[in-house]
């Protein structure tokens, strides 16, 4: 309890005082549209590759341990209805 | 059975609360000891060289009502849940929504009375220029408390006979009030600003309005839905 | 499971094979070089992120009012789907942010509102396992305040002054980048419905087992 009402502080701290300065900042025009170019600029100073490969390798593992954690719930629960059908079968007789 | 009309019935609720509150004082006095426990310690974990931290004020005044109310939205369903006065509400002919309007105002009360403190209190710790603009501040703070006061009460009142009710408030109430608080907060702010802007503070007061509509209306119902049983 | 599934989980699994090879082939961007292609997922798997939380409303919303329990296995397994595309949505987003922005993280409307939006999501999940009995009809409750945050989320980023892109954007894509976009989308839409459909048929067996438990007891 006491640790979860720590977490919130923490929570609302960050939101409440960043976004005040948030505010006070001035970001960048955002960019109203892509558009697409016909070289690629030269590298600046944080490499794309990482972070590109990176979030394809998030999405692509986060969705397949989802899907296998799924199907072994599924699988574990089926197993159980099976077990609890035959028993009843069972006892029926 | 005619149901008992709105209003009367309203009235009946607040009352009741206001009354019980007055007789014992006892949530009133622990919010308000907790909400300004609260405020100190951010002053003693935030200054630095006897000088408090720029724009903190702001967000320090509203985890304080922030974390103030979620004691005092569980003491108050507590207490109903002890002697069962909740059911016995749901049971009488009162219209649902008058029961819910009447505990939110009673909240509100509660809240609006601690913040009588809590503001002072900032004002003199932190430093802050608060009470430049009065009515423009008592507009946020209202704003801010109804729209937290709105959701607090209606998850409150749903989790009274739930398991693990007292960690499972913040943690639904938390993340659907967060808009509620950064507006109460930037309004807050804005009205710290030494060249102060009203277009700015009537924008985030009118956001702050806007969700205690969509709140309000949408408690109203869900309150309705989930209570009947 | 029903009979489409099967064609349906082959073509997605294709879909998505074929989908890194139409995004390496997309031209690179003026401002942000390639890592913009982290797009062609980002944004997929934010409007899914968007999609589940107003599946998990909607399905409350008719849960509270017509009290069957097919609605409110949707609402559950909406919120299920809301924290997995959520997380990959605030993941993908800050690895393109810090490339693009400098930044990882922005307090800004959008971005905050979908953290939210995000953590509403858990609060039901945690919900639901840990309210004990009765707690189905709460975090109906709760869905409609996220569901009525998504709208927020969604102009949020049209209205406020931000470095996140606005919604201009999908509808002036050109088209060498706009057909890789909407072909993950739809690969996107699909694994939505099939993890929907999966995670459907979780719901109900463990609804057949509690039944046998009960007619065990007899």
């Amino acid at each position: 309890m006491a640790a979860l009402r720590a977490a919130c502080v923490a929570a609302l701290v960050i939101g409440g005082a960043a976004a005040s300065s948030a505010l006070a900042a001035q970001p960048p025009q955002p960019q109203d549209e892509f558009r697409p170019v016909g070289n690629s600029p030269a590298p600046e100073q944080i490499p794309a590759a990482p972070l590109l490969i990176g979030a394809y390798v998030v999405v692509l593992g986060g969705l397949f341990a989802y899907v296998v954690g799924l199907s072994r719930r599924l699988g574990a629960v089926r197993q159980d209805v099976e077990r609890l059908e035959s028993e009843i079968k069972r006892r029926g007789r | 059975m005619n149901a008992t009309p709105f209003g009367r019935s309203l009235w009946l609720v607040l009352r009741k609360d206001l009354t019980v509150e007055v007789r014992s004082r006892e949530i009133a006095y622990t919010t308000l000891f907790f909400a300004a426990s609260c405020v100190l310690v951010f002053a003693f974990a935030l200054v630095r060289e006897g000088r408090a931290p720029e724009g903190g004020a702001a967000g320090i005044l509203w985890i304080a009502i922030a974390f103030a109310g979620t004691l005092a939205l569980g003491r108050t369903f507590e207490r109903e849940r002890q002697s069962e006065t909740l059911r016995a509400l749901l049971l009488s002919p009162m219209p649902r929504p008058a029961i819910y309007v009447g505990k939110l105002l009673g909240i509100v009360a509660l809240l609006v009375g601690t913040e009588l403190v809590l503001v002072p209190l900032v004002v003199f710790l932190f430093n802050a220029r608060l009470f430049a603009h009065p009515f423009w501040l008592a507009g946020i703070v209202l704003g801010g408390t109804i729209g937290y006061a709105a959701v607090g009460t209606l998850f409150a009142a749903m989790l009274v006979r739930a398991r693990s009710r007292d960690v499972l408030l913040p943690v639904l109430l938390y993340p659907v009030v967060v808009p509620v608080i950064i507006a109460g907060v930037q309004g807050t702010t804005a009205l710290l600003q030494p060249n102060f802007d009203a277009v700015l503070v009537r924008f985030w007061l009118l956001l702050l309005v806007t969700f205690d509509v969509v709140f309000v209306v949408l408690a109203l119902w869900t309150f309705e839905a989930v209570m009947s049983d | 499971m029903p009979k489409w599934f099967t064609p349906a989980a082959i073509l997605c699994g294709l879909m998505f094979v074929i989908s890194p090879v139409l995004i390496a082939r997309a031209p690179d961007e003026a401002s942000m070089g390639m890592v913009y292609k982290i797009y062609y997922y980002h944004m997929p798997s934010a409007w899914m992120f968007l999609l589940a939380p107003l599946v998990c409303g909607v399905s409350s919303a008719m849960f509270l009012v017509r009290g069957r329990p097919g609605d409110d296995r949707r609402a559950w397994a909406a919120a299920e789907l809301t924290v997995l595309f959520g997380a990959l949505t605030l993941i993908t987003g800050p690895l393109w942010a810090r490339r693009a922005w400098g930044t990882w993280w922005v307090w800004d409307a959008r971005l905050t509102s979908s953290l939210v939006g995000w953590m509403i999501a858990w609060a039901y999940l945690i919900l639901r396992r840990y309210g004990g009995p009765g707690s189905d009809k709460l975090a109906a409750g709760v869905a409609l305040f996220g569901a009525v945050n998504v709208p927020f989320i969604f102009i949020s980023v049209n209205y406020w002054r931000t470095i996140h892109p606005p919604t201009t954007v999908v509808p002036k894509l050109r088209v060498d980048m706009g057909v890789p976009l909407w072909f993950c989308v739809f690969a996107f839409l699909l694994l939505f419905m099939l993890l929907m459909t999966m995670r459907l048929r979780l719901e109900e067996t463990r609804a057949r087992l509690d039944d046998l438990y009960v007619a065990l007891d007899e």
